[in-house]
């Protein structure tokens, strides 16, 4: 009794989880998730067309400097009681305060499930009574039309998601328009969303703009401002001053590097290790690639003209990591990185990175 | 002394017969043991006592330790206990139960009523199409499996080869309309003019050229049941249209007074189904929408309106929002491989087009 009260008044004193409540938050997919302070993660629920944050913190510290799990995917299948072609490991997050990892899951009878890391096995947690808040995604387009009959045709789906100062922040595809629309919503939830348009110069063209989605991105600080660094298909990556993304307004960025055709970005990440920043970024058709943020910050131009060589690499130097079909990606543990990779042997496994690999 | 059996003795046999029959076909029962899709119930007694593990495939004793067990619920009732999976148990999946000592292994077959998933229509639907297409829609009888469902969509050419890079391959598929609607993109980066993808591989179509689209039949519905056949749809390449829809140039057929006769937009040329749903209204003088239904004809180049009450003599507008696109993504404001050249977007914040007509 007397802990309950404790813990209560703690939850209220929190300022971000004054609005959380427990129940059901009706969550039906989870495209994507990021961790914010105070164990609080948000998941981009496409299907729902929703943004829920759920309170993480009471799940206890582990230790998971042991981490690794193979054949991941036949490990869930047999824990969901299904065939492997019948799920899919929609996205990873660690708790950077906890070292917790989660692993959502999508079965194909729409079940969706949230698993813990816990002892290199899987556990389950409870979506259907947690302390939670939420808010919808509205459609810009069809804002007016919310109430009309018929929006069901209409499909957002969320790509990214990551969470800075009170804001979280959503690229995604609809299926109707080709565009990058790139949402940016008050945390705690009020009913200001604010979308704005993120648009290009592919540095194969000057002549014409593209709409292409934004796959991946991060917030950052780049030379002490706050900028959004974005990864599209294809593999242009560009940066937009946080300043200048307004609401109905079209963003160029600059683009400074062109990371070879073919390909599209899956997950990034910055990792600080040893006073340097790195921006990993695991691809669909390329391997993990390292980029390091001085190298980043000093490039001053701007690729608007073409990449003339098949799959070359232009703009900010970059390596690649010995690190091939990465599946999942984030930060763990300070200044470490984990990954689930598809091994050349057809194993797919949950393990961490060799951190050698971000020193100098 | 041999008797004969009489009418109602047949009867009451056959009746029981056919009662056995269908209790058989519903619930494959062992004297101790009951399963369906959604539990399997055991009676309580010596041997059930200890240990109840569900695992996935028909598993030997010696190998319990090595595999994780079905997720569920066990409850203990009177005389019997219940096991409800997480996920419902899969048609033709084998299961092995284990409770106490005995071991039973059971599989869940396809009902014989089963109606399998298949293909009902595909947007665009006319047979001859811009070779800068960029969206397909394809309508499934069922909701269909998600996970990697873009593996399952082919476009092949007249030689028999799968087209590479055709579609874009999202990891968050797009599926609307109660889970059966797919939208599938032409790949943005081929169809769209300069950009590097269009430049090193070229357009996806070629004109004059013929393809064929096919929905492979491993393609599986939401209970992981495949299709029993490959879809497949031919269509001609012709000319790119770079065209934008021009709503002066169509035709409208006004409806006649005091009846629910169809109101009649002709456009020329197929419009996109996704984009054009929900996004035409008819208001009167005062404002007012107009309730009733519009549908598609003549592969997607008529429209028609059929109104809930009859119609009135007066005035009316036909309201098009700016996002209606023809099949090769330009929109009533803009070219899809135009250059915007202001910073401020005008189709953010988009004006609504219209077209007058008089009912007398």
């Amino acid at each position: 009794m007397i802990l309950s009260f404790l813990e209560s008044s703690i939850l209220a004193n929190s300022s971000l989880k004054v609005d959380f409540k427990t129940g059901n938050p009706g969550i039906t997919s989870i495209n994507s998730m990021t961790f914010g302070p105070e164990g609080i993660l948000f998941i981009g629920d496409s299907k729902s067309a929703q943004i829920v944050a759920i309170d993480l913190s009471t799940h206890p510290k582990v230790d998971n400097s042991a981490v690794k799990i193979d054949f991941l995917d036949k490990l869930i299948a047999d824990m969901l009681g299904t065939a492997i072609d019948q799920i899919q490991i929609t996205d990873m997050a660690v708790n950077p305060e906890n070292d917790n990892i989660y692993l959502s899951v999508h079965h194909s009878s729409g079940n969706v499930v949230l698993f813990r890391i816990e002892n290199n096995t899987l556990k389950k947690v409870s979506l259907d009574n947690i302390s939670h808040s939420k808010t919808s995604l509205i459609d810009p387009v069809d804002k007016e039309a919310k109430d009309k009959r018929g929006r069901k045709l209409r499909k957002w789906a969320v790509a990214d998601i990551k969470y800075t100062s009170g804001k979280v922040l959503l690229s995604g595809l609809s299926n109707k328009e080709f565009a990058s629309t790139f949402r940016s919503v008050d945390f705690p939830f009020t009913d200001k969303q604010d979308y704005g348009s993120l648009e290009i110069y592919h540095a194969a063209h000057g002549q014409y703009e593209t709409h292409a989605p934004i796959k991946a991105f991060i917030s950052t600080k780049i030379k002490g401002s706050s900028h959004i660094v974005a990864g599209y298909t294809c593999t242009p990556l560009v940066i937009f001053p946080m300043n200048d993304i307004k609401p109905g307004k079209h963003n160029k960025g600059r683009t400074i590097a062109e990371l070879g055709s073919g390909n599209s970005p899956v997950d990034m990440v910055e990792i600080e290790n040893g006073g340097q920043r790195y921006l990993l970024i695991a691809n669909n058709n390329r391997p993990l690639m390292k980029m390091e943020f001085t190298d980043l910050e000093s490039y001053n131009g701007s690729l608007t003209t073409p990449v003339i060589k098949k799959g070359a690499a232009e703009g900010v130097s970059y390596v690649n990591l010995p690190y091939v079909n990465v599946q999942q990606l984030d930060k763990f543990g300070g200044s470490g990185f984990l990954i689930v990779q598809r091994e050349s042997s057809g194993n797919l496994t949950l393990k961490k990175g060799n951190s050698w690999w971000l020193e100098k | 002394m041999a008797r004969e059996i009489t009418a109602p003795v047949r009867f009451v046999l056959f009746v029981v017969i056919v009662f056995f029959t269908v209790l058989e076909i519903y619930s494959q029962t062992s004297p101790e043991f009951t399963f369906n899709k959604e539990y399997i119930t055991v009676k309580k007694d010596v041997k059930t006592s200890g240990n109840f593990y569900v695992y996935r495939g028909e598993i030997p004793k010696d190998e319990f330790s090595s595999i994780n067990p079905v997720l569920g619920k066990l409850i203990e009732e009177k005389t019997s206990i219940r096991f409800t999976p997480l996920i419902p148990f899969g048609w033709n999946q084998k299961y092995t139960v284990v409770y106490g000592d005995t071991i039973e292994y059971f599989v869940l077959d396809i009902p014989e009523e089963y109606e399998y998933l298949s293909v009902t229509s595909i947007y665009p639907s006319a047979k001859t199409l811009p070779s800068n297409l960029l969206k397909w829609y394809i309508q499934f009888s069922h909701p269909i499996n998600e996970t990697h469902i873009y593996d399952h969509i082919r476009f092949i050419n007249a030689v028999g080869d799968t087209l590479p890079r055709a579609a874009l391959s999202l990891e968050n598929a797009l599926i609307s309309n109660h889970g059966k609607l797919l939208t599938v993109w032409v790949e943005p980066g081929r169809q769209k003019r300069d950009l590097i993808p269009n430049k090193q591989l070229g357009p996806v179509f070629k004109n004059e050229n013929s393809y064929k689209l096919v929905v492979l039949k491993k393609l599986k519905d939401i209970n992981g049941i495949s299709m029993h056949d490959n879809f497949i749809h031919s269509f001609q390449i012709t000319n790119a249209d770079r065209i934008k829809p021009d709503i002066n140039s169509w035709k409208i057929q006004a409806p006649k007074v005091n009846s629910k006769s169809r109101l009649l937009i002709s456009c020329h040329e197929p419009l996109d189904y996704g984009s054009t749903q929900n996004s035409i209204t008819v208001i009167n003088t005062k404002g007012e929408k107009i309730n009733g239904n519009w549908q598609f004809t003549d592969h997607e180049s008529t429209m028609f309106f059929t109104p809930l009450h009859p119609w009135k003599k007066g005035n009316y507008n036909i309201l098009l929002q700016p996002h209606i696109e023809d099949l090769a993504g330009n929109n009533l404001d803009r070219l899809f491989d135009s250059e915007i050249t202001d910073t401020i977007s005008s189709h953010i914040l988009p004006k609504v087009h219209k077209i007058k007509f008089s009912i007398k």
